[in-house]
C-alpha cells in the first residue's frame, strides 16, 4: 500500500513538475527566507544517523551539519538558520531532494557516477568498503564464499548492485531497510548481510549480543560518502564545501570523528592514514 | 524544479528486463493470492450464514482477526514469525526455495480471504431466507442448497464489490517487497540504483499497475453482463 502510494506520488510529481522545469534551484535564497535548511537522513544506520536510546535524533552525519555545513550556510546567507531532519530512505533520498522537500542528504549516501548525473555530492566526509556481517564462526569468510549462499543487502544500496553482476552464483535477497535485514540473518533466512564495512560495525555494536556476530571479508567496493544536493546549484555547493573544507583545516571534522568513532566514541574505527590522505587530498594536502 | 527527464533509462540496460520480470511476479503472487483469497472467502463468508454456532463463530473468528491487523504485519507474521516454528532442515530448504515469496502469498491470500468473505457474506444475506428454505424442502442439504442454489446466485450478485477487492489485492502485491519479493515495485526501485532516475521508474510501475487494473476491471465488467440473472439484478450497467 505505502509502495503503491509512492508510486502514485512519484506519478504526481512528474506530471506537476513538468512545467517550472526551466527555473535555477536557488537553494541559499529558499534558506534565506524561510530561515530553515532541511536535512534528509537515517533513522536507522548508526553511528551516522540513528534514533538513540533516548530517543534523540543523532549522529556523525547530523553532527557535520551540525557543526560544518551549518555555521559555512549561515554567513552565505546572513542569518542564523534551523536544521530540520526527515526521514530518507534510499529509494526515496533523490526524488526527496528534487521535489524540494529536503536541500541536503546527509545520511550514508555513496557518491557514484550515476548519481551524479541527477544530484551533486559535497567533499567526501566517510570512505568505507562493503563487507559481509555474519554469525560468529560462519564458513563465510568474504567475498570468495557467497556462491549459493543466502545474502541479504539492503535495496537500492550500491553493493547489491555489485553483487548481481559480479556474483551472480549467490543468491540475493534484498529489503528494504536494515533493521529487516539483520532480522532476516537472525533468523537464519540469510546467511550473510552484506553493506558498507561501518554500518556493519555499527549494527553489531547495537545488536543485543554484539559477540554472536563478526564482520569479515576485504572491502570489495569503495565507498565514498558524500551528501547529496539539487544539481547545478553551484552557490549551496560552494557554501556546503566551505563548511567541510573548514572542518578539514581546523581539524573541527576530526574532532567530530573522534566523538563517534573514537576509542571513547559510540563505535571505535580509528581512520587509517590511507583514509585520512584522502579526505584531505580533496583540499590539496 | 529543475529537473531533465531522460526516458530512455526504461528501456536501455536490464529495465525492459527487470519490468517484465518484476509484471511476472506481480501476476503469479497475485494470481496465486487470488485463488487463495477466494476460496477462504466462499468458505468463510458461507459458514458466517449458516446455522451451526460453532462454525459460524469460527469464521467470523477468522475474518475479524485477519481483516483487522495490518497487511505489513502479515507480510512479516509469514515470513519471520512462522519458520522458526518448523524444524531447521525444512527452514534451510525453504529459504533455498522462494520462502519469501510464499510468505508473501500467504500474507496476501489469508488477508484478502477474510475481506472477500464479507462481500461474499453480504450477497448470501441478499438472497431471500425462502430460497433457502424452499431448496431444503426440495430434500436438497445444506451443502447441496449452497452449492447448487445459494452460492451460484450470490456470486453473480457481488460481482462489482469482488472486482474491487481483486484490484485492491493486486495493488498490495507491492507490499511484499518488503520481505524481499522482486515485484514490480521492487522492480522499480531496482531501476532507480542503477540509474539514480526515480521519478521515471517509478511512473512506469504506476503505469504498468494502471494498465493492469484497467484490463481486470474491463474484464469483469464483461464478466458482469454475461452472468447477470435477467429478472433478479434489475439494472445492469449500460455496456461501457
Amino acid at each position: 500500500m505505502e509502495a503503491t502510494f509512492a508510486v502514485l506520488l512519484a506519478l504526481a510529481l512528474a506530471l506537476s513538475s513538468a512545467a517550472p522545469a526551466l527555473a535555477q534551484p536557488d537553494t541559499l535564497e529558499k534558506i534565506k527566507s524561510s530561515g530553515v535548511l532541511t536535512i534528509g537522513t537515517r533513522t536507522g544506520s548508526p553511528p551516522f544517523a540513528y534514533i538513540n536510546k533516548n530517543n534523540e535524533w543523532v549522529g556523525f552525519s547530523i553532527d557535520l551539519v551540525e557543526m560544518l555545513v551549518k555555521p559555512s550556510v549561515e554567513k552565505a546567507v546572513g542569518r542564523s538558520i534551523k536544521i530540520e531532519k526527515k526521514e530518507s530512505t534510499p529509494p526515496t533520498r533523490i526524488p526527496l531532494l528534487t521535489n524540494n522537500s529536503v536541500d541536503l542528504i546527509a545520511g550514508t549516501m555513496t557518491d557514484t557516477p550515476q548519481r551524479r548525473e541527477s544530484v551533486d555530492f559535497s567533499l567526501t566526509f566517510f570512505y568505507t568498503g562493503a563487507q559481509f556481517l555474519v554469525k560468529k564462526g560462519s564458513p563465510i569468510k568474504g567475498i570468495n564464499d557467497i556462491a549459493g549462499k543466502r545474502i541479504a543487502a539492503q535495496q537500492g544500496a550500491t553493493n547489491a548492485k555489485i553483487l548481481r553482476e559480479k556474483y551472480p552464483q549467490a543468491q540475493l535477497r534484498e529489503f528494504p531497510d536494515q533493521p529487516a535485514a539483520f532480522q532476516a540473518l537472525v533468523q537464519g533466512q540469510v546467511d550473510a548481510y552484506t553493506n558498507d564495512g561501518i554500518q556493519l560495525y555499527g549494527l553489531k555494536a547495537k545488536a543485543p549480543n554484539p559477540n554472536d556476530w563478526e564482520v569479515v571479508g576485504d572491502f570489495y567496493s569503495e565507498e565514498p560518502y558524500g551528501m547529496a544536493m539539487r544539481k547545478g546549484d553551484t552557490k549551496f555547493k560552494a557554501a556546503v564545501d566551505a563548511g567541510f573544507k573548514n572542518g578539514f583545516e581546523s581539524g573541527k571534522y576530526f574532532e567530530i570523528y573522534d566523538k563517534w568513532f573514537g576509542p571513547k566514541g559510540e563505535l571505535p574505527y580509528p581512520m587509517t592514514p590511507q583514509v585520512k590522505a584522502y579526505l584531505l587530498k580533496q583540499i590539496g594536502k | 524544479m529543475n529537473y531533465t527527464f531522460k526516458w530512455s533509462v526504461l528501456w536501455t540496460g536490464e529495465s525492459g528486463r527487470w519490468l517484465l520480470q518484476g509484471l511476472l511476479t506481480t501476476l503469479e503472487l497475485s494470481a496465486l493470492a487470488w485463488v487463495l483469497a477466494v476460496a477462504l472467502g466462499i468458505l468463510a463468508g458461507a459458514l458466517r450464514t449458516v446455522r451451526f454456532t460453532p462454525l459460524r463463530w469460527a469464521a467470523t473468528s477468522y475474518v475479524e482477526f485477519f481483516r483487522n491487523v495490518p497487511l505489513l504485519v502479515w507480510m512479516f507474521f509469514w515470513y519471520f514469525g512462522v519458520p522458526p516454528l518448523l524444524p531447521r532442515g525444512i527452514q534451510d530448504w525453504l529459504f533455498n526455495h522462494g520462502a519469501e515469496f510464499w510468505a508473501g502469498m500467504l500474507a496476501l491470500g489469508v488477508y484478502h480471504g477474510a475481506r472477500i468473505s464479507e462481500v461474499i457474506r453480504s450477497g448470501i444475506q441478499s438472497i431471500p431466507r425462502t430460497q433457502f428454505e424452499a431448496s431444503v424442502a426440495m430434500g436438497l442439504t445444506t451443502f447441496q442448497s449452497y452449492r447448487l442454489i445459494i452460492l451460484p446466485v450470490a456470486l453473480r450478485l457481488i460481482v462489482p464489490p469482488a472486482t474491487n477487492e481483486s484490484l485492491n489485492l493486486l495493488k498490495n502485491s507491492s507490499v511484499a517487497l518488503t520481505i524481499s519479493v522482486a515485484e514490480l515495485t521492487f522492480q522499480t526501485r531496482q531501476i532507480e540504483t542503477y540509474t539514480a532516475r526515480a521519478i521515471e521508474a517509478l511512473t512506469a510501475g504506476t503505469l504498468i499497475y494502471l494498465v493492469l487494473c484497467l484490463s481486470i476491471a474491463t474484464i469483469m465488467a464483461k464478466v458482469e453482463r454475461r452472468y447477470a440473472i435477467p429478472g433478479l439484478i434489475a439494472r445492469v450497467g449500460p455496456a461501457a
